[in-house]
């Protein structure tokens, strides 16, 4: 603990040495008798100064919690020398808020004393936190000296993204090897009816289908399409965020690719995470409930790095983006490095689906006629982008902020279901 | 305002003194500011000072209460300025306001004790007489408890 004197300590130094030096100087007794209680104050305060012991022990009730969870923080505090004025303040992350208990505390401890503190946090924003920096203000019984001291009690707290309900997903267009729930367009084992062909030898007898045997005088049998997985890849542009208040295109983002992730992970699908921004981190695809964790794990830390670097896909380790996957983006579209890396995967072939997460309700014109006129010259560049897309082949969907994920897939799905009967 | 209407000469002076400490003094609470509150203290004493100097040599009646007055004035304007950060539990509430008002009767003990024994001219009579006896007694006994409390803490 660092000790440090108080302004009391020194205003009462101060009025003593003022009150006997005017005394003095003025021969007034007066100055000294007012001096005099200062004196002994500080006499007797000093004297029985000393430096308070106290343990402190943090725990949180819960490591994962889900965004607008309450957490509940319980603080044990173990006097070893007596507190007579004990400030204790637990530093609470921006994300989360307290809701009941009271921080900062002021407090008294007696020698042996143990006293346990609540706190219960809610979990306003998802994000990987870190609770346990906890700072102690001790007082000396006349408020003369303190004592500080910040304990590291790391006790970390992971908020994920509540999940968005999706009723639809974008279907891949192609689907991989492995046995998923998606139709597949190639013949094998599944449940949908495929076409009929003549009975071969090897033939299963139940695959007859006796109807269409009986009409043409021969054995015909039914094929299916098999049911395969497919492998997706969120693609998170973290090169730029706008942002106002507590909201920004980011945050829309993770939460977007929290929601559909679990939705594919759930239909058996590989989901794979591509985090292209200042700092670039990726996950390769894979399936089931680690692949969850790792995927939302990998959002909660993802965060806007400043960085001039330009970027390719190339940068990408081999495996990171398998072929046939259906990419799909989530970008404000704000930085040239996103849009043109976007653009190079739709020429190697990819699937690629772009959710534009719309800036525009955290933009606003700047003042005057030049600053309206930039406006729209800037959503006019805005409109030439998702144009470039649309001529390279890929889907653009604008999503705004308050709009449903679930409409913004839907109407995506819609649209591909209706180029297919077109092509 | 005391010292005011106790002044001989220049009252003016004497109001103006403590009127402005009073002001620095609600300055430095709102503010907060601990400098202005010693500001304002100094400026009480002066003032206090001034007014006892219009009436000749020697401590004027009432002394003590001035003495004591501007000390638990100093003691509340300093707790004052620790509640802005934290709020105290209500049981350490009721110790602060328990431990002020033991200080204040020290306090008030002391002065008395010290005009006793110096032998000051106050204008007080036999009870101001009793109240310095007393303060002797507890001025001895405190000397004695200082002493233990060092014995047994022989660490520090």
């Amino acid at each position: 603990m660092s000790r440090y004197a108080t302004p009391k300590l020194g205003a009462y130094v101060l009025l003593t040495a003022l009150g006997l030096l005017g005394a003095l100087i003025f021969a007034r007794p007066e100055l000294a008798l007012i001096a005099l209680p200062f004196a002994v104050a500080l006499a007797v305060g000093l004297s029985h100064a000393r430096q308070p012991d106290v343990r402190v022990h943090l725990e949180l009730d819960r490591e994962r919690v889900l965004e607008e969870d309450e957490v509940a923080l319980e603080l044990e505090l173990d006097a070893r020398d007596s507190a007579s004025r004990l400030e204790l303040l637990v530093e609470i992350p921006r994300g989360l808020e307290l809701v009941d208990g009271r921080n900062p505390v002021a407090l008294r401890l007696e020698r042996g004393e143990e006293r346990r503190l609540d706190l219960r946090l809610l979990c306003r924003r998802w994000g990987a936190y870190r609770l346990g920096d906890i700072h102690l203000r001790a007082r000396d019984a006349a408020g003369l000296l303190a004592w500080e001291q910040t304990l590291d009690r790391a006790a970390p707290l992971r908020v994920y993204p509540r999940p968005e309900q999706l009723r639809e997903l974008v279907t891949p267009r192609e689907t991989q090897l492995f046995t998923g729930n998606r139709v597949s367009r190639q013949k094998g084992e599944g449940l949908e009816f495929a076409d009929l062909r003549p009975f071969a030898a090897g033939d299963r007898i139940r695959r007859i289908n006796w109807r269409a045997s009986a009409r043409r005088g021969d054995f015909w049998v039914n094929e299916f399409h098999a049911e395969r997985n497919a492998d997706v890849i969120l693609f998170l542009d973290s090169f730029a965020d706008a942002r106002r208040g507590g909201t920004g295109t980011l945050d829309q983002a993770i939460r977007a690719a929290a929601s559909v992730s679990e939705r594919y992970l759930v239909d058996k699908d590989r989901v794979g995470l591509v985090n292209f921004g200042g700092v670039l981190n990726w996950l390769r695809p894979g399936t089931g409930m680690v692949q969850r964790y790792r995927i939302v794990d990998a959002l909660l830390n993802t965060e806007i790095t400043l960085s001039y670097a330009w970027k390719e896909i190339d940068v990408l380790p081999r495996g990171t983006l398998p072929p046939k996957a259906l990419v799909l983006a989530l970008t404000p579209l704000l930085d040239d490095r996103t849009v043109s890396a976007l653009l190079d995967l739709r020429a190697r072939g990819f699937d690629l689906v772009v959710i534009e997460v719309s800036p525009l309700p955290f933009a606003e014109p700047p003042p005057g006629r030049s600053g309206e006129l930039a406006f729209r010259l800037w959503k006019l560049r805005r409109e030439g982008r998702r144009s470039e897309y649309e001529r390279a082949g890929a889907q653009v969907v604008e999503w705004h902020d308050g709009t449903p994920l679930t409409a913004i897939l839907e109407g995506v799905s819609a649209s591909r279901r209706h180029a297919r009967v077109r092509v | 305002m005391y010292g005011t209407l106790e002044a001989d000469r220049v009252a003016v002076l004497v109001l103006a003194l403590g009127a402005g400490s009073v002001v620095l003094l609600v300055c430095g609470l709102a503010a907060p500011s601990p400098p202005a509150v010693v500001g304002s203290f100094v400026g009480v004493a002066a003032s206090w000072s001034v007014s006892a100097w219009t009436r000749g040599s020697g401590a004027p009646g009432g002394t003590i209460l001035a003495a004591v007055g501007i000390f638990v004035a100093a003691e509340l304007a300093y707790w004052s300025l620790e509640q802005v950060s934290v709020v105290d539990e209500p049981e350490l509430l009721a110790r602060r306001a328990a431990g002020l008002a033991i200080r204040a009767a020290a306090a008030l003990a002391l002065v008395a004790f010290a005009l006793a024994a110096l032998d000051l001219r106050t204008g007080g009579g036999l009870l101001l007489e009793a109240v310095g006896a007393a303060a002797a007694v507890a001025l001895l006994a405190l000397v004695l408890l200082l002493a233990r409390a060092g014995h047994e803490n022989p660490e520090r």
